[in-house]
């Protein structure tokens, strides 16, 4: 089983602290995400799971059976790394014949289990290549091939794909979870590209300066967001300051300068400064004299520049006293909203996440 | 955190600790213990028992050794002021401007590296000394000559054979100022000697500086060329072996006096060069050399003329040594007759020296890398405070003086639990200690050109650190570790400066012999050792040239 828990490790380097007692339970088979920004410990925690990095305090299990004291080497974990770590020396078949003749293997098994890892990452043929005369993504497909080979408990990786161009990022990383559910192998996956985290992942925990900031399902983390470090971090937001003001039963009213939106209902008392969360895509242009839908609520704003990105075009608007707003809609001739124009934005307060904390 | 979680050391520290733990038993043994010998020796009374400055005292109130001093220093100075003066503008020459064979130019460059220097000193007194083949032609020509013996010729010397010091580091640094950074002072309208001025040389300024401190430390700590070409001229190496091995009545504590004040003098510019220099290097991220100046015909041609002469006039004293083997010699004087009667006279007679050096250096080259490669790896890859204190531990044997040491290794070992002298594992032991920093920066530098993360891979793969150093990253490392080992082999072929004070009867080695011969009269002998030594040294080096230009002389 390869389950791995992760209980109370901490780890600081001089006054830094990396990781601060951090908790983390990994389900088997999972392809589990670690997602934050530069410097906010993923490689740190990741690297105590391989064994590169010791933690000051705090237990790691796989399987139920404590590996943080192991020495790395036996610890039968798979490990893929930014830059490939391709032995330089050895070739494709060398490279992942390393860890089974480490483990003793016949030479006859090794040879059937090279030929087997390399049809699985689709380079049959390849073997007797050497290192340099291979691309940066069929260098990925060896790595992913040579850790897999001497059948890990859990595969680690860390921003396997930061080395690829944009085109074959998206390919890599979707072949790489069409892999990992072939197999079943527990998978902890590094990225601080949230697109590439939400793609792949089932669930992500984001980090932030050495802690778990929210844990979940990727869709629970656009949409819920656990606070407005996740907010922001997962993509393009709309962050609103308002004050709380009357409920009644269709939500809460906030008003937002001179403008008000509707939230679902909350137990902020009357005043309060609130912010408002709402993804550019949740707000819709209501042309012309369409009725609003029954769950939405509607807001004016003055358009101040379009941009036209293909499939969508995205509007910088501001409401009544200069908010800015962002609006993006799918290519629509209605988008052609001329700067200066007043538009009217409907909305569902569902999509509103509200934080009862004062925005910075 | 308890107490067993505080003591227990972490899996991946264990190699690293291990290798340590060799590498301080061994340079605490070999290089620290000897040279505490040599400090408490010189500020002990006789007896052992007191703190004294006496020695001091005697030894600075006589003006014979005050001016040792004053000497050295004033060589020092003037050899790597000459040195700089005619290096940079070589490095310019060869770094800017098209000249004629070029790579093999820069190739010639690098010999009087590694050609022993005093072969270098023996060469001038051959041609140019008292009873010299040159000084004979001028003088049956009626031409006056004065002498070459004294500061003249050994700055002569010296400025022949350590110019590549200055050389090397200088055209690195100006290939490394990129290109952009020169056109944009251009295109702010700077002209182009304006630009050199203030933007070109002060980049270059620090790469010079370091070379020349690196002339003035050899300068220091040379035997070999002030033994040759001093004459009466005090200078401190060389006194202190006098004073220490003395033929009337020796005088260790004397002979350690001159000692620290050598290692003082070379300390101090290390210091200076850490000091004002380390932070000092510009970091240019070159990713284009500025091209090619051009310039007219008349400045090519005097800057072909330049390099080559000094070059040519660089290898000229070996050339002549090597062809004044196989002349006939009587006694010291020359005749007009090839023969190779030299050669016949030295393998009868110094069958065994030359063996001797041959076993010598292999051994020293080989424990050199046993010792120096874990080290560098361990340099290169952990970092805390022990592991610093391991680099300057590691690099000191730089600023220590050949003859010194020995002296040290002498009075560590000649009596009590370990008792070394008289044979030849001291001097195997001597020649380690002084190659060692070798080994080490050179594996230092190759590792922080292979990615930390190979190791990883392999470790995670399953296979234990130290068998992952042995069986990935020492195959890695291969190039650099022979490159290292060559220069080591070579070097110690030439050693003079511990040799002479820790060598005894069957010991003898070619150096040795060619010293012995240089006292005598065997001219003829010391000629053949001496081109044998040129022979063992250059093989080597022509052999291996692509390696060493790729890891050894591209670190100056
Ligand atoms: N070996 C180390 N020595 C000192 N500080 C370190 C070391 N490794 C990491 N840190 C520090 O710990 C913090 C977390 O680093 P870590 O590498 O885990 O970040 P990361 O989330 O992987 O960032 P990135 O996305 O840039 O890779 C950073 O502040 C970093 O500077
Ligand atoms: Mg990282």
């Amino acid at each position: 089983m390869g389950t791995i828990a992760i209980e109370g490790v901490r780890r600081s380097f001089g006054s830094v602290e990396a990781v601060r007692h951090l908790s983390l339970d990994i389900r088997d088979s999972e392809f589990f995400t670690l997602l934050g920004p530069s410097g906010c410990g993923k490689t740190t925690l990741l690297r105590m799971i391989a064994g590169f990095t010791e933690p000051d305090a705090g237990e790691i299990r796989i399987g139920g059976k404590r590996i943080d004291t192991l020495p790395p080497h036996r610890r039968n974990i798979g490990m893929v790394f930014q830059n490939y770590a391709i032995f330089p020396n050895l070739t494709v078949a060398g490279n992942i014949a390393y860890g089974l003749k480490a483990r003793k293997f016949a030479p006859d098994e090794i040879a059937r289990r090279v030929t087997e890892a390399l049809v699985l990452v689709r380079l049959s043929g390849y073997g007797e290549r050497w290192p340099h005369q291979l691309s940066g993504g069929q260098l990925q497909r060896v790595a992913i091939a040579r850790a897999l080979v001497i059948r890990p408990e859990v595969l680690l990786l860390d921003e396997p794909l930061s080395n690829l161009d944009a085109r074959l990022r998206v390919d890599m990383r979707g072949e790489i979870r069409e892999l990992q559910q072939r197999l079943g192998i527990t998978t902890v996956y590094v990225t601080h590209d949230q697109e590439e985290a939400l793609a792949v992942s089932q669930r992500i925990a984001v980090m932030h300066s050495g802690r778990i900031e929210q844990l979940g399902a990727p869709e629970e983390i656009y949409r819920k967001p656990a606070s407005l470090f996740v907010a922001r971090f997962m993509g393009t937001t709309n962050v609103l300051r308002g004050v709380a003001g009357a409920r009644d039963d269709c939500g809460t009213r906030v008003r937002v300068g001179p403008s008000e939106l509707l939230v679902p209902v909350l137990d902020a008392r009357e005043g309060e400064a609130l912010s408002l969360c709402i993804r550019p895509e949740a707000l819709r242009v209501i042309v012309g004299g369409e009725p609003l839908a029954a769950d939405s609520a509607r807001l004016e704003a003055t358009v101040r520049k379009t941009e036209f990105v293909g499939a969508l075009v995205r509007l910088d608007a501001e409401l009544a006293d200069g908010t800015p707003l962002k609006v993006a809609v799918l290519d629509d001739p209605v988008a052609g909203a001329a700067p200066g124009s007043r538009i009217a934005l409907a909305y569902d307060p569902a999509r509103v996440t509200v934080f009862r904390e004062g925005a910075p | 955190m308890n107490v067993s979680a505080v003591l227990r050391v972490a899996p991946l520290a264990r190699l690293p600790l291990a290798i340590g733990t060799i590498a301080f038993a061994f340079l605490g043994l070999f290089l620290l213990y000897p040279l505490w010998g040599v400090l408490s020796a010189s500020i002990l009374t006789p007896d052992g028992t007191a703190f004294t400055l006496d020695n001091y005292a005697k030894v600075l109130s006589r003006s014979f050794y005050r001016a040792s001093v004053a000497n050295t220093l004033t060589i020092g100075l003037l050899a790597t002021l000459t040195t700089t003066l005619i290096a940079v503008p070589l490095a310019f020459a060869i770094a800017r401007l098209e000249i004629p064979g070029k790579v093999l130019l820069i190739a010639m460059a690098t010999l009087p590296l590694v050609l022993p220097s005093f072969v270098g000193a023996y060469a001038l007194v051959l041609l140019l000394g008292r009873s010299g083949i040159v000084t004979q032609f001028l003088n049956a020509w009626g031409i006056p000559f004065g002498s070459i013996y004294g500061t003249l010729g050994i700055v002569t010397v010296y400025t022949l054979t350590l110019f590549p010091y200055v050389l090397l580091p200088t055209v690195t640094g100006l290939k490394a100022v990129d290109v952009s950074v020169e056109e944009a002072a251009q295109n702010l309208g700077s002209s182009p000697a304006r630009t050199f001025r203030t933007i070109t040389l002060p980049i270059v300024i620090p790469s010079v500086l370091s070379g020349a401190l690196l002339v003035f430390i050899e300068t220091l700590e040379n035997f070999g060329v002030p033994a040759v070409l001093a004459e009466d001229k005090p200078i401190l190496a060389v006194e202190a072996y006098k004073l220490f091995i003395g033929e009337t009545a020796t005088n260790p504590s004397a002979a350690a006096v001159l000692g620290v004040l050598l290692i003082l003098s070379t300390v101090t510019v290390l210091i200076i060069q850490r000091r004002y220099l380390a932070g000092r290097r510009f970091a240019t991220g070159a990713r284009l050399a500025p091209p090619l100046t051009r310039v007219g015909l008349g400045w090519r041609v005097a800057a072909t003329g330049y390099c080559w002469a000094i070059v040519l006039l660089a290898l000229v004293p070996f050339f002549a040594i090597v062809v004044l083997s196989f002349m006939e010699f009587r006694g010291p004087v020359l005749q007009s007759a090839f023969s190779l009667s030299n050669y016949a006279e030295l393998f009868a007679t110094a069958g065994g020296p030359l063996a001797n050096t041959l076993l010598f250096a292999t051994l020293a080259a080989c424990i050199a890398a046993l010792i120096g490669v874990p080290i560098g790896w361990v340099l290169a890859r952990t970092r805390s405070g022990w592991t610093s204190l391991l680099e300057i531990v590691a690099t000191m044997p730089f600023a220590v003086a050949g003859t010194v040491l020995a002296i040290g290794l002498v009075i560590a070992f000649n009596a009590g639990a370990l008792v070394l002298t008289g044979g030849w594992l001291i001097m195997v032991l001597a020649y380690c200690v002084r190659k060692l920093p070798f080994t080490v920066r050179s594996s230092s530098a190759i590792l922080h050109q292979i990615d930390p993360a190979l190791e990883e891979a392999s470790i995670s793969l399953g296979v234990s650190p130290l068998r992952t150093f042995l069986g990935l990253i020492v195959p890695l490392m291969l190039g650099g570790i022979v490159s290292g080992m060559v220069l080591t082999w070579v070097t110690v072929a030439s050693e003079l400066s511990s040799t002479v004070v820790l060598y005894s009867g069957p010991w003898r080695t070619l150096t040795i012999v060619m010293f012995q011969a240089l006292e005598g009269t065997g001219a003829g002998m010391a000629v053949a050792a001496a081109s044998v030594l040129i022979a063992i040294t250059l093989i080597p080096v022509v052999t291996a040239y692509r390696l060493l230009r790729r890891y050894e002389f591209s670190m100056l």
